[in-house]
């Protein structure tokens, strides 16, 4: 994957696979620290415990039609090429907790890529699920979540049009106010 | 061309047992982002990758490259090779570079399906 948006929408499409109604995903940046750590957790049915021992395995899937599953493989290898790791921990019927990390100063690590555009793309297709996103840089953070947006919108539809445009602006213009100075890249 | 065809033109070695070394090759890939391959790369190619990781295989057992080619020399893992082996998939290393490869190999493989 390009970047670590492209990264997300697939990560958050597993959540959804598994039937979760509520996924939250946690950007963080500690520049003191030199790292950054994307966290997704949502309250899906769970990685049963048998393929969770070898779910980073390129080959561990719970596909019918094909054997490889390449989502959290390609994720994992993101993380080890810019120094971070991945880690997992799921419980069956609760949810799961995927965490990756990055060293934010090397030459490897993905850009961010459009999260907004990601984020915005999730709720377009998933409007039901409730979508949280934290960013922070250990000083400042913000948060969005779907579920006060529609407590602001009453009976429009978090779908509408101009409501997404809004999402999309407002989730870019936030991302770049926090990890502007912190990532070493042009952001939005 | 065969796999073993290509192995003698370029003086690869191949790391893998003798199975799959019959698979017709029609075409060749160059790239390392696995995600682009998984999407672009075609049936049938030599693939040049400098990843060693077991997530080539997966890859390439995907997209049904006819082989895996690891240029410069790049030392491959034992737990890749043996993946390999199990899935049918030939993986051949050379000491020349990808553009060495691609240049040498570009007189007997069609540029164009």
């Amino acid at each position: 994957m390009k970047d670590l948006s492209l990264h997300l929408m697939d990560i958050v499409q597993n959540s959804i696979s598994a039937k979760a109604d509520k996924v939250c995903v946690f950007l963080t940046a500690d520049n003191e620290a030199d790292l950054l750590t994307m966290i997704i957790t949502d309250n899906g049915e769970g990685i049963e415990e048998h393929l969770l021992k070898d779910i980073t395995s390129p080959f561990t899937t719970t596909r019918k039609t094909r054997k490889v599953g390449m989502g959290i493989s390609l994720l994992m290898a993101s993380s080890n090429m810019a120094g971070g790791d991945l880690k997992i921990y799921s419980k069956r019927f609760e949810g799961t907790t995927l965490e990756a990390s990055f060293k934010i100063s090397h030459i490897d690590r993905l850009p961010l890529g459009d999260i907004a555009e990601t984020m915005v793309t999730l709720i377009m297709s998933s409007p039901d699920i409730e979508f949280e996103l934290s960013v922070s840089n250990k000083k400042d953070c913000f948060k969005f979540t779907t579920m006060e947006v529609k407590e602001q919108l009453k009976e429009v539809p978090i779908t509408q049009f101009e409501v997404l445009s809004w999402i999309r602006d407002y989730i870019n213009s936030e991302i770049k106010i926090i990890l502007g100075g912190v990532l070493n890249e042009i952001l939005g | 061309m065969k796999i073993d065809q290509l192995a003698d033109l370029i003086q690869a070695k191949i790391l893998t047992d003798n199975k799959s070394l019959d698979n017709e090759i029609s075409g060749a890939y160059i790239c390392d982002l696995l995600s682009w391959v998984m999407s672009h790369a075609n049936k049938g190619d030599v693939w040049i990758t400098v990843h060693t990781h077991l997530n080539i295989v997966a890859v390439a057992l995907l997209v049904e490259v006819a082989c895996i080619l690891v240029p410069e020399g790049i030392q491959v893992e034992e737990a890749t090779i043996k993946k390999a082996n199990e899935e049918g998939i030939a993986i051949l290393s050379s000491n020349k570079t990808a553009y060495q490869i691609a240049v040498e190999i570009s007189k007997f493989i069609p540029l164009v399906k």
